[in-house]
């Protein structure tokens, strides 16, 4: 990894850091690279990906639609800024 | 445990709110040097007693956990109580809601004490992550008691609730109660509802419970398994599914690979010495081999990352509790990254970044791609080796409780203290912590037991053999 990568990543991730936090981030990284590079003596050739849950069964469900407006307040109750039934946000077209 | 303060609640020998009473007292004593609860719910508990002292009067029969409190670790929601995920980003937030596992036990009219101290978004394996300070290990105050569910462990292990629950990623139940010496328990994947915890990796996190003994989890587990309609993923464990061979004819698996270098002489010897008395019981124990074992570690630290990375992005500073300090005339951009800069701790930082370098265009086959390949390779290892043996005993951990500090300045080797528990988590195992000695300092040490997937009911009663087997 370079060292500039570090900016475009912390660009996709929304993510401010000082100078001497992007110095520690990109040392460690280097070091957690360095580890999972393993991998790489791994023979993987016609290996299915294992995307994730390990019991693979359809789930299906009726097509009911469940509505608990109670819980709508609690949520909005949370966000930072609301206006009326709305989260409110900074403008997003400027 | 359960069983006992049950029968003293029925007995009317103790009333549930002289019980809970107790336990808080202790707790409040115990709290301020341990750092085990980030909030304590004395109100709700109360309340909750004096409810449930009358359900005691009203009814003969009375679920087992009914009127005993338990603690919760902070990543998991309760209705009306503040849930932090150990993070300063969700410092204010309040649950809007129940997770399933809370609903069940609240059916059974157990009462919740507090929510306990974590590493960062369950990020960690000593609870120094925490923005709120780590916990402590009660039995060295120098030492770290494990983590993620670092606080959980301390809880129960102080008796500052009869159980707790905790979430596990990569160990988080298991390391910690293997450095507090407790039965911390990983169900299969999917066992236990994730509805309502905070999600850190969503195919590999899972619910359980930090015990006293097998069995108290076993009574647990029942009531917190099954499947929800709010989580796609879970399932019915089969219960009772078949009934344990006889002691003799039980074969158990020992895989060469986790006895690697390194390895602590009092932790392997601990193992070593339990794996004795249990073939002395008539047990079968086959050196077994797995052989993608030492790349579990490096294909968790991709895969993981990744999840994190995705499962992160919701902390953007609009949905959530307001960040303490921010300024408040931001626009969206700098909403975004003063609020993630700033909210989120050095840990959830690396990990969201490195999953980002996972992700991002150019490096997912080389690195995401490759190390999802791995973790099936990994899975058929575990596939191959129950066809020969009915369950596999490992170390929990390479050491038991480290020093504070010893690791932080390092990433890699914090990383290295779940090397025995990830194998699990990437291929859905049930995988359970009994404690099995201590080392010359008296700090406990933990073997594993892992059994096929689903089969989470087996081996709860064959590590309850177990568990009477290392008491003699």
């Amino acid at each position: 990894m370079e060292k500039s990568e570090i900016e475009h990543l912390l660009n996709l991730a929304r993510l401010n850091l000082t100078n001497q936090e992007k110095e520690k981030i990109y040392d460690d990284l280097l070091r957690i690279l360095d580890y999972v590079n393993q991998l790489n003596e791994v023979k993987i050739e016609n290996i299915e990906p294992m995307a994730g849950g390990t019991h693979l069964v359809n789930v299906l469900r009726p097509d009911e639609v469940k509505f608990d407006a109670s819980l709508s307040e609690e949520l909005l109750n949370q966000a930072p800024k609301t206006n009326n039934d709305f989260i409110q946000v900074p403008p997003i077209f400027t | 445990m359960i069983q006992e303060l049950h029968q003293k609640l029925v007995a009317k020998e103790i009333s549930v709110e002289e019980l809970t009473r107790d336990y808080l007292a202790r707790l409040k004593r115990e709290n301020p040097e341990l750092n085990a609860f980030l909030t304590v719910a004395e109100n709700e508990a109360l309340n909750q007693a004096v409810q449930i002292d009358k359900k005691y009067l009203d009814k003969s029969q009375m679920p087992l956990l009914a009127g005993l409190p338990f603690a919760v670790k902070d990543n998991i929601l309760i209705k009306d109580i503040k849930t932090t995920a150990g993070s300063k980003i969700l410092e204010n937030y309040i649950a809007p809601y129940n997770a399933t596992v809370i609903k069940r036990l609240f059916q059974q009219s157990a009462i919740i004490i507090g929510k306990t101290n974590l590493d960062e978004f369950a990020m960690g394996s000593s609870t120094e992550n925490s923005a709120f300070g780590p916990s402590k290990n009660p039995y060295d105050l120098e030492r770290v008691p494990g983590g993620s569910s670092g606080g959980s462990a301390v809880a129960v292990a102080k008796n500052l609730a009869v159980y707790a629950l905790g979430s596990d990623t990569g160990g988080s139940i298991r390391q910690p109660a293997s450095f507090c010496g407790l039965v911390g328990f990983k169900p299969s994947y999917g066992a236990v509802s994730r509805y309502g915890l905070i999600a850190m990796a969503s195919s590999l996190d899972q619910i359980g419970p930090l015990t006293q003994s097998v069995l108290d989890a076993k009574i647990v587990f029942e009531v917190i398994a099954g499947k929800d309609e709010k989580d796609a993923t879970s399932y019915d464990v089969k219960k009772n599914n078949i009934n344990l061979p006889p002691f003799k004819n039980i074969k158990i698996g020992v895989p060469k690979e986790y006895f690697i270098k390194g390895i602590d002489l009092a932790v392997e010897g601990a193992v070593r010495n339990s794996l004795k008395k249990i073939e002395a019981q008539g047990a079968q124990i086959l050196e077994i081999s797995l052989p993608y074992t030492p790349y579990a570690l490096p294909c968790y630290y991709i895969i993981m990352p990744a999840e994190v990375s995705a499962n992160l992005a919701r902390y953007d500073g609009i949905r959530y509790s307001p960040l303490n300090g921010l300024k408040n005339d931001l626009d969206l951009m700098n909403l975004y990254f003063e609020t993630r800069g700033q909210g989120f701790g050095p840990e959830s930082r690396r990990r969201i970044i490195l999953g980002t370098y996972v992700l991002s265009a150019g490096y997912y086959d080389a690195y995401y791609l490759k190390a999802q390949k791995v973790r099936r390779l990994i899975k058929q290892d575990f596939e191959k080796a129950f066809q020969k043996v009915d369950f596999i005993i490992t170390p929990t951990t390479p050491t038991p409780a480290f020093k504070f500090g010893e690791k932080t300045q390092d990433p890699v080797s914090m990383y290295l203290s779940d090397i025995f528990t990830v194998s699990a988590n990437l291929a859905g195992l049930p995988a359970i912590n009994l404690p099995c000695g201590q080392n010359k300092n008296g700090l406990p040490l933990g073997l594993q037991i892992m059994a096929q997937n689903g089969y989470d009911f087996n081996l709860l009663s064959f590590s309850e053999l177990i568990e009477q087997i290392l008491k003699t």
